[in-house]
Order: structure tokens, then C-alpha cells, then sequence
């Protein structure tokens, strides 16, 4: 087991992993930019390093620096949390080069999975379903016109040198299709200087299923069931839950199952999140294996009652998976809301500054994660997460009232938050009878919000 | 006004034994007091406990550059000096090699291409210059050490 882990992040995750070492008598450092300085969970550690200055590409990504901290703390591996350099395959290899564990995947693994053809590939190769899409570029209508009718409508046409949403066209039938086919080749030539197109089936108001697993270097893997994050704005998860409401149950064992294979296929160890959307008749796709430890994380703590951060401890130093398949059960009903330092009113405009008051809310089934306490100051320069807020009931009518007293008690003074967008979601019918898409935030909720106001 | 001679002065004895009153009146193990250039520190004994100073007390005049009082710690100058600061993360060598002398002494002339260390990371030496001009008036870490982002390494008078 390791001697002493060095935390390469900061704000709630570093706290996170603080907690796991200290749980597992482990020694810890942490890495701080200029901006952190003074952040009152620094002082939980053993040691805490300056690496560098307010914005990330000079301190938190800064590969060399932080390495060097692992060396002057005496670290023999560095937990990199999310985002950051999370899933930067050449950082961990840089660390296990120098004898430091990257406490994550192996770098094939990771390079594999970050690369959107080669995770294509590999999700073919494990027999996991991905988006119909026609294989390479289109040469005519007729192809277009067949491969709409092949896989149903609507379709996408995208442009291949588009990206982030740009040059995509929806065609619901033929004729919408011959005349948005022309139409997207012209765009895509004057915008990318490439007029090659393609096809993807379109799905209508999908729901976002992911899957946590957990494999260890003996070439165990295991999935510890899913997660619901389909309210996002922005593609940024506002709320998570676990279990998916209204999911049968057979769905559910085909997109775990399909999770493990797709994982296993690929030599993968660690904790990771294979990504699916679900359409209106529970067909499943593949999307994106996120290969990291998830801010979300702890809804499947919650229903699983594992510790994924300590296990991910206990993977990287070389440990069995503890727990088979069929011990890992799925209990009650856990949600979590994502609380942000933003202005709901006003556009989510960033808030940051000094919080004069931090009163979280405690109680049964509660649980926040956090870094803040009263009378910090919000750095601007990072993204706005203040904290995770958490319920586990026995139940999902349960939860959404636990949740909704627990919102209720969250006094926040000094800074702007989300929390009262939370509990407009948590009164929203829809929300709580688990009928929910990607869109839906941003095309039933947030309208009728800011109309409120 | 500094130049009535009868006025109390700064640091004098009736200063520190109102400043011994507060101590005990308020139960301090530790009062830090700076005017000017003029700096005192009483110290009861055992942890020292830092509290912010209250303003002097209003009845003294502006200080008059006089000889430190017996009873004061000695005067740190409150001069603004250069600070050179660490941009790397690892060890300090104050010199470039073990038996050789350091690469700068207290009371240096600098320029800003001098070598004033390395700063060693990942087995990696990186000579550091000075990027500044003046005099080294404190070197402020020791050979070996391990230095963050933003260590103050020297204290450079530019004038």
C-alpha cells in the first residue's frame, strides 16, 4: 500500500481524496495554485505545495511542477481527481516513468478510450451499440436516402470536419433530407473547406444513462449499476440519480453488462463511466467512456455503499477487487444536486466572491461534499461547483422530500447559488414522476424559471 | 509633534510597561508593534500567541528616528527590497557544485543575467538568474531546501 499519495487537484475533489487517505492511514500532500492559497482544506493534509499561479495552465496543469511536488513530498503516487489532467494519458505516463502511480487507467486504455473513432471501434469489438451512423463519407443522395431509410428517421447530416455541434442539419423525411444533404455540403465547404458529409441516426429528446465500473489489475472488472444524468444544461449535469427512474430492469442488465464487456475489452483498470443514451423505446447507444473518478461519484457510494475513491486507492496499489458481481447491490434511491456559485436569475451568471455565510443543510440521508466554509472566497478562476448535495433514502418519494428539506434548510449568504433552481426542478412534475430528457432544462424548465422571476 | 522633546517616545519605557498592562490584563502571550521604522515584540514565554496590534496609543507623537529602546527586539528595516521568487517547484543548491563556493553571498553586486542557484526538479538542474539588478541584502532559504511556486529565495536592496 502507498506510503504517502500526492492530491493534483484542488476545491471539493481534493478534499475527496484527502478523506480516502486519511481513512486508509494513508499520508498526504496537495498541490495549490496562487488562488487557492489559504483554503481551509489544505491544512487537512500533511503538506501542501505551491505549484504555480491563479490560472490552471500555469499551475494545475502543469505537468513537471507537479511531479516535482510529488518528489519533494516523498509521494509514491498522485491521485489526479476530474478534469485537470485526469485523463491526460501522457501525464500518467510520465508519473509511472518516475515511479509514481498514476492512481487511474493504464495509458493504452486511456488513449484508446479518449479517441472517439478508436472508442467506435472498440464498442463494435465488444459488441456494445453505438449511434447508427453511415461508415465514411456519403457520395450521393441515393446513399443518404438508403442509409435514412436503413436506420429510420430523423438523422443528422454532419459535416466531417465539423465539431461542437457545428454543421449538424436534422432531417425528418426524404425530401428534407435530399434538400438538407446539398444544403450541408455547400456550409461545410464554405466553413470548413471541406464539403464531405455523413449521417447519424438523430435521437429525439434522449435520456443520459452512464455506468460506473470498477476493475482491478488481475483483469477483474465489475459495474456498480447506473446513473441518471439527464437534466444538464449546457451539457453540464445539474443533477444525478440513482436508480434511473422508470428503467426496466432488463435494460438495465444489458447496459451494465455492456459497460463491464466494453471496459474489459480494453485491458481497463480503475474506476471509470461508460457514457449511453437512451431513446424513447429504451434502445441504448454508446457515447463515451469518461475514464476518470466522476464529480457524481457519490450517488453510486450512496446505493452501493462502496467507497469508490478508497477502491480506487487499493486498485492502483496492486489489490483484488474485494466484492464479486452479485455482492454488489443497488439499495434505495440516492440524488444529487450539483450547487454552483451562479446567478439563475440572471443568465447563470458567475458569482464568485466572499460567502459571508455557509449554513449546509445536516440530518438523516444527507450528505455534502464540499470545500467551503463560511467566510470563503470563491476564486474566479476555476469552474463554479460550491457543492455536491446529497439524499439516500429508502425510496425515490422519499429522496425528493428529503432533498426538498434539505434545499429548504441551505442558507448561502454572500454569493449567489443554484440552489433555488433546484428547488424549482424538485417541485417540476415531470422531474419527479421521471419523465426527464437532455433537453428538458433548457427547453421546459428554464423558460418557464426566468418567466417566473 | 516630533520635535517636543517632552513628549514620550514611541518605544520608550512607559510604552512597554503599558504594553506589559495589556498583556496581562487581557491574558496575551504575545504583542508585535510597528511604527515606521520602529518595531517591537514582547513575548511572555511558551507558544506565542500573534495579535494583531491596536494603533499605538493617541497621545504619542510621530516617531523621531532615535536610538532603539533598550527593552525593543531589534528593528527590522521596513525598507521595500526586491523579492526573488521561486517559479519552480523543487530543491534549492546554493551552490553549483558541493565543494565549490555558493553561486551568491549576502552583500553582492547582481545583474540580471547573474546565476544566483539552481533549483533542482526531477533530477533536472535549472540554473536560475537573478532578472534584476541591486545589492543581495538576505538570502532566505538554505542549501538544499525544498522550494514551492512563489518561495521567496533573496532579498535584493535595487537602489
Amino acid at each position: 500500500m502507498f506510503q504517502r499519495i500526492l492530491v493534483a487537484n484542488r476545491g471539493e475533489i481534493a478534499l475527496r481524496v484527502i478523506r480516502a487517505c486519511r481513512d486508509l492511514g494513508i499520508e498526504v500532500a496537495v498541490v495549490y495554485s496562487e488562488a487557492d492559497r489559504g483554503a481551509p482544506y489544505l491544512k487537512l493534509a500533511d503538506k501542501a505545495i505551491c505549484i504555480g499561479t491563479g490560472p490552471a495552465t500555469d499551475s494545475y496543469l502543469k505537468v513537471q511542477r507537479i511531479i516535482a511536488a510529488a518528489e519533494m513530498a516523498n509521494a509514491d503516487a498522485i491521485h489526479p481527481g476530474y478534469g485537470f489532467l485526469s485523463e491526460n494519458a501522457h501525464f500518467a505516463e510520465v508519473c509511472r516513468a518516475c515511479k509514481i502511480e498514476f492512481i487511474g487507467p493504464p495509458e493504452a486504455a486511456m488513449e484508446q478510450v479518449g479517441n472517439k473513432d478508436k472508442a467506435k471501434q472498440l464498442a463494435k469489438k465488444a459488441k456494445v451499440p453505438i449511434v447508427p451512423g453511415s461508415d465514411g463519407i456519403l457520395k450521393s443522395t441515393d446513399e443518404a436516402l438508403k442509409f435514412a431509410q436503413q436506420v429510420g428517421y430523423p438523422v443528422l447530416i454532419k459535416a466531417v470536419a465539423g465539431g461542437g455541434g457545428r454543421g449538424m442539419r436534422i432531417a425528418r423525411n426524404d425530401v428534407s433530407l435530399v434538400s438538407g444533404y446539398s444544403q450541408a455540403q455547400q456550409e461545410a465547404e464554405a466553413a470548413f473547406k471541406d464539403g464531405s458529409v455523413y449521417l447519424e441516426k438523430y435521437l429525439e429528446q434522449p435520456r443520459h444513462i452512464e455506468v460506473q465500473i470498477l476493475a482491478d489489475k488481475h483483469g477483474n472488472a465489475v459495474h456498480l449499476y447506473e446513473r441518471d444524468c439527464s437534466l444538464q444544461r449546457r451539457h453540464q449535469k445539474l443533477v444525478e440519480e440513482s436508480p434511473a427512474p422508470n428503467l426496466p430492469e432488463k435494460v438495465r442488465r444489458n447496459i451494465c453488462d455492456s459497460a463491464v464487456r466494453l471496459v474489459k475489452a480494453v485491458n481497463y483498470y480503475s474506476a471509470g463511466t461508460v457514457e449511453f443514451l437512451l431513446d424513447k423505446e429504451n434502445n441504448f447507444y454508446f457515447i463515451e467512456v469518461n475514464a476518470r473518478i466522476q464529480v457524481e461519484h457519490p450517488v453510486t457510494e450512496l446505493v452501493t455503499g462502496i467507497d469508490l475513491v478508497r477502491e480506487q486507492i487499493r486498485i492502483a496499489a496492486g489489490e483484488k477487487l474485494r466484492f464479486k458481481q452479485d455482492e454488489i447491490v443497488q439499495r434505495g434511491s440516492a440524488i444529487e444536486c450539483r450547487i454552483n456559485a451562479e446567478d439563475p436569475a440572471n443568465d447563470f451568471r458567475p458569482s464568485p466572491g466572499t460567502i459571508t455565510k455557509w449554513h449546509p443543510p445536516g440530518g438523516p440521508g444527507v450528505r455534502l461534499d464540499s470545500h467551503v466554509v463560511t467566510g470563503y472566497r470563491v476564486p474566479p478562476n476555476y469552474d463554479s461547483m460550491v457543492a455536491k448535495l446529497l439524499v439516500h433514502q429508502p425510496t425515490r418519494t422519499e429522496a425528493l422530500a428529503v432533498m426538498r428539506r434539505a434545499l429548504r434548510e441551505f442558507t448561502v449568504e454572500g454569493i449567489q447559488t443554484t440552489i433555488p433552481l433546484h428547488q424549482e426542478i424538485f417541485n417540476t412534475a415531470a422531474f419527479v414522476d421521471g419523465r426527464v430528457d437532455t433537453t428538458f432544462i433548457e427547453r421546459v424548465l428554464l423558460p418557464s424559471f426566468s418567466k417566473g422571476k | 509633534m516630533a520635535n517636543d522633546t517632552t513628549a514620550p517616545r514611541p518605544f520608550d519605557v512607559q510604552t512597554v510597561e503599558f504594553l506589559i498592562g495589556l498583556m496581562g490584563k487581557h491574558e496575551l502571550t504575545e504583542i508585535s508593534l510597528q511604527e515606521g521604522d520602529q518595531k517591537i515584540r514582547l513575548r511572555k514565554g511558551g507558544v506565542p500567541v500573534m495579535v494583531a496590534a491596536p494603533a499605538a496609543p493617541p497621545s504619542y507623537s510621530a516617531p523621531a528616528p532615535a536610538a532603539p529602546p533598550a527593552v525593543a527586539a531589534p528593528a527590522a528595516p521596513a525598507k521595500k527590497y526586491h523579492e526573488i521568487k521561486s517559479e519552480m517547484v523543487g530543491t534549492y543548491y546554493a551552490r553549483p557544485k558541493p565543494d565549490k563556493d555558493p553561486f551568491v553571498k549576502v552583500g553582492q553586486i547582481l545583474k540580471p543575467d547573474t546565476l544566483i542557484c539552481q533549483i533542482e526538479a526531477m533530477k533536472i538542474f535549472n540554473e536560475i538568474k537573478a532578472e534584476c539588478a541591486g545589492t543581495v541584502v538576505e538570502i532566505c532559504v538554505n542549501d538544499k531546501d525544498p522550494v514551492d511556486f512563489g518561495m521567496v529565495l533573496f532579498r535584493v536592496d535595487p537602489s
